[in-house]
């Protein structure tokens, strides 16, 4: 059943030059978090996300110190070593610190145009919008400069339609998860996710359309599991989700940035460009990278561990992501609190040893009563 | 580093600064960090508190590390900005040199140095359950713009509105008035007084000015400011007219790059002057400069030149930007190299910081140097490594003609 989406994330090279051709779109490589693949789609490119990789660092550390992160690292390391030749422009956003200085990186190292979804961190309603206005007019020229084509109200309502699609069908097999504890081993699971960052939308809304149709007659196995909640930024590296496969620990909702927190985006009302893309940052999951006190992440994760029957909530914490560091302390607390087990993991993008990840997995499984 | 006449009324200010902070009843205190518009503020008679400047002076104390191990002990990271561990320290121990900062009544802050302080103040809005206004600075990737002027001033306006909330009164327009040219004023000393080390040999060091910030971050709109740089701007005058140097025999002119390494002041004050070496320009110092035209007299807008001053912060520019301005530096403080520090705990500073070095060099022709460090944290810093740095880029320079 997940065989098709393995052979797309064991080979995304391969993968994403073979669609380029078929599309002959050009490709354009999407920073986190949050870019909204729409617009590219509309514009004529062909998105495909990239969250970090398992690549050695090898050429990045004459450009990024060591206390940047590995999923910054590892995309600069992807360029520096020729594997990201094919993508021929850049989108960011203003997701961080780190992500702002790398566009500029980037434009001292590289021919590549960029561009960046500037996210307004305000709460002065009136002032977001009128940023906002302004960054998707200069976002969607830079992309017309890049692909040669023009964004439409009817290429944008498409593209609406196909993500839209897209996340739905996602959401469906999280709520197929949460309903069925044990059903989809968590490699699998994140597997069928990640396939979508690189497969054209249409492909992989049908290949996801069909997993589903298999996944819905299937039935959960019987007997109750320790049940966990992940957050943080990214699922990676996947060996991990293997591991709490292996140690009978089961992932029964998440809120990554390249999970769950994208999935739950409705379609982007495109009718009026800048309600539907504030819409799509902000809402509705919120995200440690985004300040929105009105949409607070310490209730949201209470609830969203409570509703999927969690015993506990596992923070994923890839090393030197600020962000979630700040967060992590009174979170744990309050996740304490509330009488849910909480507990972190610190990872890299290019480890390689996980034996420590594992201990502290499996301790936390003891402690969950598995 | 030079020991100036003007030093003990600093100390008497900001002792007078902090007693007034931690011992009032009449007037709010407001946190807010080194990029906000406090302008807004004095115009309300808040008093505003500086957590970076605290975390600056208990590492200067040497009393970070300790402040450092309790936030790491109730879970803060040890990867999160050094500044935002000391203070979360500080609150936890009540500790540092005035014991702990006076709780406050809400938050202020602004994404110009970086959107570290949006997590940080996010942390402290929470324990304090206090209110957090955040004015959004955004990068200027491609200069100053028109939109990001007219973003900033729609978010300076709501400021004025929420301080009239939250404090219960309107804003007061005419004080605000008076506080900005207060600032222009204050601004106008310290750019002054830095660009006398355009002389040659310099009348101060770099480490001087880190030194005799204070003022300029915490009083900046206030009376008490202007007059102390008067006061220093002039005593430096003077050392200039005298021809008195810093660092006597100065063969060597360099600009640092980034925040200092406060607990390293007085040593790497020695290393240089027995090097024969001034620092003598700084990105950091100069950031306080850009006030000196927050205030344009008589007509137009009165937010957009607040705006433009708060946007135009040299972390926030662009790198191209960056390294036209580092070269403009080099060439009219007639420097004979750069120093960059690459500090862990200012990622907005340091990302990219490799290649601006080449290219600076290669702008410029001047040699430069990557110092690996910290601004707060021992942990993060070896002697010998920086100093071996730091004596092959002297070697590798000519001295001054």
């Amino acid at each position: 059943m997940f065989e098709a989406f393995r052979d797309v994330v064991s080979n995304v090279k391969g993968t994403v030059l073979d669609r380029e051709a078929s599309l002959g779109r050009p490709v354009i490589g999407v920073m986190p978090a949050y870019f909204p693949m729409e617009l590219i789609w509309a514009a004529g490119g062909y998105p495909v996300q990239l969250w970090g990789n398992r690549l050695p660092l090898v050429r990045v550390d004459a450009y990024l110190q060591s206390y940047c992160c590995t999923v910054g690292r590892s995309i600069l390391e992807l360029e520096l070593s020729g594997g990201a030749d094919m993508v021929q422009a850049y989108a960011f956003t203003s997701f961080c610190d780190t992500l702002v200085n790398l566009r500029e990186v980037y434009g001292l190292l590289f021919d590549k145009p960029t561009f960046e979804l500037t996210i307004p961190i305000t709460r002065t309603v009136e002032a977001k919008r009128q940023l906002l206005g302004s960054v998707i007019s200069e976002v969607l020229e830079g992309l017309e400069r890049a692909t040669g084509r023009k964004a439409t109200p009817e290429s944008l309502a498409e593209a609406a339609e196909l993500f839209g699609r897209t996340r739905a069908l996602q959401r469906r097999l999280y709520e197929l998860r949460r309903a069925r504890p044990g059903l989809v081993p968590s490699s699998d699971f994140y597997t069928a996710l990640k396939a979508g960052f690189f497969l054209p939308p249409a492909e992989y809304n049908e290949r996801l359309g069909g997993l589903l149709k298999a996944m819905e007659e299937r039935e959960a196995p019987a007997g109750r599991r320790p049940r966990l909640v992940l957050s943080g930024m990214v699922f990676d590296p996947m060996e991990i989700l293997g591991i709490m496969d292996e140690l009978g620990l089961d992932v029964v909702d998440d809120d990554f940035a390249n999970g769950w927190r994208t999935a739950s985006k409705e379609p982007i009302g495109v009718g009026d460009l800048v309600s539907g893309v504030t819409d799509f940052l902000f809402n509705p999951a919120p995200c440690s990278c985004l300040y929105n006190p009105d949409n607070d992440r310490h209730d949201y994760l209470v609830d969203k561990a409570r509703q999927a029957d969690a015993d506990g909530v596992l923070l994923w914490y890839v090393k030197f992501c600020e962000p979630d560091a700040f967060d992590r302390p009174q979170l744990i607390e309050r996740l304490n609190r509330e009488g849910l087990a909480a507990t972190f993991i610190e990872v890299e993008l290019s480890m390689t040893n996980f034996d420590s990840i594992r201990t502290r997995l499996d301790a936390f499984r003891e402690m969950l009563g598995g | 580093m030079t020991r100036f006449k003007a030093l003990s009324r600093m100390k008497e200010i900001m002792t007078d600064y902090y007693v007034e902070a931690k011992t009032t009843r009449e007037k709010p205190v407001a946190w807010v960090t080194s990029g906000a518009p406090v302008e807004f503020l004095f115009a309300m008679d808040v008093i505003p508190i500086y957590p970076e400047n605290y975390a600056a002076m208990c590492a200067a104390n040497h009393q970070s590390l300790e402040l450092m191990e309790a936030a790491e002990a109730a879970g803060f990271s040890q990867d999160i900005c050094a500044y935002a561990r000391t203070d979360f320290g500080a609150d936890i121990t009540q500790g540092g040199p005035v014991g702990g900062l006076p709780a406050p009544r809400f938050l202020l802050c602004s994404t110009n140095i970086c959107k570290t302080v949006i997590k940080w103040y996010e942390v402290v809005a929470r324990k304090y359950d206090v209110p957090l206004f955040i004015v959004d600075t955004p990068f200027l990737h491609h200069g100053l713009t028109r939109e990001l002027i007219d973003y900033t001033v729609t978010q300076m306006k709501h400021l004025e509105a929420f301080l009239a909330e939250t404090l219960g009164r309107p804003f007061d327009r005419e004080r605000f008035l008076e506080v900005l040219q207060l600032s222009n004023q204050a601004s106008t000393y310290w750019m002054k007084m830095l660009e006398l080390g355009r002389k040659i040999p310099s009348p101060f060091n770099s480490l001087d000015t880190f030194i005799h910030l204070g003022p300029i971050v915490t009083l900046r709109g206030t009376r008490t400011c202007v007059d102390y740089y008067k006061l220093l701007y002039e005593e430096v005058a003077e050392r200039a007219a005298r021809n008195i140097p810093s660092v006597p025999g100065e063969k060597y002119r360099l600009l640092w790059d980034n925040l200092p390494v406060w607990f390293k002041m007085r040593r790497l004050g020695e290393f240089f002057e027995e090097r024969k070496t001034t620092l003598v320009t700084t990105t950091y110092a100069n950031s306080w400069g850009n006030y000196a035209h927050i205030y344009q007299d008589g007509s137009g807008d009165i937010y957009e030149p607040i705006a433009a001053a708060y946007l135009n912060v040299y972390i926030n520019y662009g790198f191209e930007d960056r390294i036209r301005y580092l070269a403009s530096l080099i060439e009219e403080f007639s420097l004979t190299g750069f120093v960059m520090h690459s500090n862990r705990s200012c990622k907005p500073y340091s990302v990219g910081m490799y290649r601006m070095q080449e290219e600076l060099t290669r702008l410029t022709g001047k040699p430069g140097v990557v110092i690996e460090a910290d601004q707060n944290d021992p942990r993060a810093y070896s002697d010998a490594q920086v100093e071996t740095r730091l004596e092959a880029l002297i070697e590798s320079m000519e001295a001054v003609s």
